[in-house]
């Protein structure tokens, strides 16, 4: 759709200046972390009609007011990082910048908590928190340039989830404005748990209540695995020791990060665990149980001096890319019990070449980025071909119990596989109530039409060309 | 590399190979516009399209509209090249839009007119060249037997300090350090030219490049080994635009008085005979920190004053937070600089210092007019204000 004149007028009114629909904005707006080629723009339109800036929540209200009544699609975007197309629109429409908020800050020592605007960075909240001695209890890898809010409606997990799970697990308020213009405060867990994830179709966050924990030095110690399967036996039983995050990359990765950062791991699999410690005796007594767990599940410890330093490479992985033309990545979640031959596999696959980066959620599952490195800059065709190889792989991983990390858009139609029957009906019924003309991020969570072929659902579109045009 | 394509990077090629991470969000003028048109990562999405053989003249012309405007909204701070995971040379990047906005006559006039000042006057302000050393005559001192004269080391007074009244007593001060610890030096008087960073900066290259064989010639006149600045952003010039546009030609040491002090500390050819009691802080310029790497020196000038109380702000070193008044903001959008600086006024203000003390007239200008509008009890002075005071006392 394109905004009719009458209609984009309502909107300049209500902006101002914060109203942008030059050709040059609405492209630069036109994608996320995934830049896809122009041939899957057969499958969605990525180009909005325009791209607003509100700075108020009475700003973001009124916005959304208009959008129903107009029944224009609003699509919220903080920073963009996210690689599954949930900020970037499908039906054109408005496109949200959540970066326009008024920052806002208020720790509250006392309860440990602190009430935050969604658009704040994640290290520019995390360095207000240390200054005062706290600090998040989870937080995602783009710490420098993923927002907060936009952490939560991907539903995101990341370092330290290992103890303090993921976003969901942080949150004890939010400020929602809904799709009718409603402005909720949402405290119960079972309503928050419907945003967390939500990929912003359900309205837009605009303040967050979040749990943070003192701000306590980590410790890191590294540990091997010479197969999937050891791997996993390794990381169920590092989990019952308490870390706070446990980490690990597949022989492939650790050759790289050999390579880009001086290292001289074994290049095997790999574990680096990080550790809350405040007392040097904490440190013995954890470094005893941590080497008597490894050497149970079959592993070899890593010399501390090997590791020196390797947590700083927390937040710079994507360094690896400086030697490289291109590359594609995807992510999945998986259940330790049942996806070490997935694993094996995945790692043989594409002659080798998979680099996997895990990072454990919770005790059970964790989160798996595989990416492909390219010494030259692939064509559209290769580009298209080898991003459905990795949703493919995906999608296989499904079948060993693990889905998709967010839905966004190129995984819509995986709510259910990802949270559940229950929290998809709860979704659903709630979806419809709050957004009865579905303007609120739609093509996202659930599956829209396949724009070329609209009797089938892009789920369907793409698991058939996954399949077949390989 | 003295050649205009030594000098240059494939601009399409750096934005290519950007990953989108986002790192470089925090960029301070990208995070007061909040467009993601301003944001480092959206400008080379822009010149992706600008360089693009696909889009039509009508878009590409849009794009170039918005592409100009926002890489001179840059402070030249350097964060986002400094956090680039993949390390893409950024600040060059900028640098040759803004270069490729002049050839299209893209500027807006006030910069151009800086431009030309600086070209026909040979300094910032258009002021004649005889006024150029009239800071000593101000400040009652006889600098006619240091002028000109053979030496090994040449004081590089900068336009900021030898005409701005702005800029207290910082020439006076560097020229007092200089004495007390009775070094052999000359000033170059009314033969020194702008350092031409405002030229470089706008992505004037051969202009540029003519200021700085002209200062070269004439340190080369005087035997002149050594180089000592208290701008940051001659101190840049010298350390990394100099060596880029002259070659090997440029083999003059250079410091920034800042270093200087701490070596005649250590050398004790300077003692402290006055102990200042104030809170201090110190406010790492971008051009010292981001762009040389230079932080340490100023700290152990400061740590020389016993008992001092110094506090450092939140932000500091590599992470320090940018005035806002590089890149030639001032002149593009003197709000915005207000804007920027406001964030840095607010760590002065956390901090509890009395005195800030800093390293780049620019930086000490900017934060003076925060520091006022705030109507806050706070000095701003210049690292060599403070060394001055600490070995003469505080008149
Ligand atoms: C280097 C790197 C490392 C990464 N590491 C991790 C990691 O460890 N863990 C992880 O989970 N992800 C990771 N990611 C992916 C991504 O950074 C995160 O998911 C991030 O949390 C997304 O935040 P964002 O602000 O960029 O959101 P966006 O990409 O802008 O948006 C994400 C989704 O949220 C919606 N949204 C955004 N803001 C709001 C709002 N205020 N209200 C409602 N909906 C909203 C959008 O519509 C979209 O659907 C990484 C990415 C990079 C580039």
């Amino acid at each position: 759709m394109t905004l009719k004149n009458k209609v984009r007028t309502k909107f300049v009114r209500h902006l101002g200046k914060g109203f942008r629909d030059d050709e040059t904005t609405i492209r630069i707006y036109s994608r996320d972390l995934a830049d896809l080629p122009p041939i899957t723009r057969l499958f969605y339109n990525n180009t909005a009609d325009a791209v607003v800036l509100p700075s108020t929540t009475e700003e973001v209200k009124k916005l959304y007011e208009l959008a129903t009544e107009n029944k224009v699609p609003v699509t919220p975007r903080s920073g963009g990082t996210a690689g599954f197309g949930g900020c970037v629109t499908y039906k054109r429409g408005i496109i949200v910048d959540v970066k326009g908020l008024e920052s806002e800050l208020l720790i509250e020592p006392f309860d440990q908590s602190v009430l935050v605007s969604p658009a704040t960075v994640i290290s520019e909240l995390q360095r207000k928190l240390n200054l005062q001695g706290f600090s998040l209890c989870s937080y995602p890898s783009s710490f420098h340039s993923a927002t907060i809010g936009g952490w939560i409606a991907h539903g995101g997990y990341g370092v330290g989830s290992a103890k303090y799970g993921g976003a969901l697990d942080q949150i004890l308020a939010l400020d929602v404005v809904l799709p009718t213009g409603e402005i909720k405060k949402i405290t119960e867990k079972e309503d928050l748990e419907l945003f967390v994830g939500s990929n912003g179709t359900l309205g837009l966050i605009t303040r967050i209540q979040l749990k943070i924990k003192f701000d306590i030095p980590l410790k890191q110690f590294g540990c091997t695995f010479d197969s999937p399967l050891q791997l996993a036996k390794g990381l169920k039983e590092i989990s019952e020791i308490d870390p706070y995050s446990i980490w690990f990359f597949n022989p492939k990765h650790v050759e790289e990060i050999n390579q880009s950062f001086g290292y001289s791991l074994p290049e095997r699999y790999v574990i680096i665990v990080s550790k809350e410690i405040s007392y040097e005796e904490e440190e013995n007594e954890f470094n005893l149980s941590f080497n008597q767990t490894v050497r149970n599940a079959g592993g070899q410890i890593l010399d501390r001096r090997y590791i020196i330093n390797i947590w700083n490479i927390r937040f710079k992985t994507f360094a690896m890319l400086k030697e490289y033309k291109d590359y594609l990545t995807n992510e999945i979640i998986l259940p330790i019990e049942t996806s070490s031959k997935y694993l094996q596999k995945l790692s043989s696959k594409i002659d080798g070449q998979i680099h996997l980066e895990g990072e454990m959620i919770g005790k059970t599952h964790y989160s798996l980025l595989m990416f492909l490195y390219f010494e030259e800059k692939l064509g559209p065709f290769k580009k298209l071909r080898v991003n459905l190889d990795l949703y493919k792989n995906v999608l296989k991983g499904i079948k060993v119990k693990g889905y998709p990390y967010t839905t966004g858009l190129w995984f819509s139609g995986y709510y259910q596989a990802i949270f559940g029957k229950e929290r998809y009906k709860k979704y659903k019924e709630f979806k419809k109530i709050v957004d009865p003309k579905g303007i609120s991020n739609p093509g996202k969570v659930i599956p829209p039409r396949f724009k070329l072929f609209p009797v089938i659902s892009l789920k369907t579109a793409l698991k058939l060309a996954s399949r077949f045009m390989l | 590399m003295s050649s205009l394509q030594g000098w240059q990077v494939d601009v399409l090629d750096v934005a290519q190979k950007c990953v989108y991470c986002g790192y470089c969000s925090l960029c301070p003028t990208y995070k007061e516009l909040k467009w993601e048109v301003n944001h480092p990562r959206g400008i080379l999405d822009q010149i992706k399209l600008y360089y693009s053989e696909e889009i039509k003249d009508k878009l590409r012309n849009d794009v170039s509209k918005q592409l100009f405007e926002s890489v001179f909204l840059c402070t030249a701070c350097r964060a986002c090249e400094d956090i680039c995971i993949v390390d893409l040379p950024l600040l060059k990047v900028w640098e040759q839009i803004r270069q490729e906005a002049f050839k299209r006559g893209r500027w807006n006039p006030k910069l151009l007119s800086l431009y030309n000042r600086v070209k026909d006057f040979f300094n910032i302000f258009g002021l004649p060249t005889e006024e150029r050393v009239s800071w000593a005559a101000l400040s009652g001192m006889n600098m006619s037997r240091r002028t000109q004269k053979k030496a090994p080391l040449a004081y590089f007074v900068g336009c900021q300090a030898s005409y701005s009244g702005k800029m207290g007593s910082i020439a006076e001060s560097v020229v007092k350090i200089l004495r007390k610890a009775k070094l052999n030096f000359t000033i170059l008087g009314t033969e020194e030219r702008c350092c031409g960073s405002p030229i470089f900066l706008a992505g004037g290259f051969s202009v540029g490049k003519t200021f700085a064989k002209h200062n070269l010639d004439q340190f080369k006149k005087l035997g002149v080994k050594k180089v000592v600045t208290a701008c940051a952003g001659c101190y840049r010039a010298f350390k990394i635009v100099y060596p880029r546009v002259l070659g090997e030609e440029w083999d003059i040491e250079v410091v920034h008085i800042s270093e200087l002090a701490n070596e005649l500390f250590e050398e004790k050819k300077l003692k402290v005979i006055n102990p200042i009691k104030e809170k201090i802080t110190f406010k790492d310029p971008c051009e010292l920190v981001r762009h040389c790497g230079l932080s340490d020196a100023p700290r152990e000038v400061i740590k020389n004053i016993p008992n001092v109380r110094y506090e450092e702000l939140p932000s500091n070193r590599e992470e320090s937070l940018c005035c806002g008044g590089g890149g030639l903001l001032k002149l593009n959008d003197e709000e915005l600089v207000g804007q920027v600086n406001s964030h840095l006024i607010s760590e002065i203000q956390y901090s509890e210092a009395n005195i800030v003390v800093n390293g780049c007239p620019t930086c000490l200008d900017t934060i003076q007019q925060g520091i006022k509008q705030r109507e806050m009890d706070v000095e701003v002075i210049d690292i060599a204000e403070l060394v001055s005071r600490m070995v003469e006392g505080k008149k």
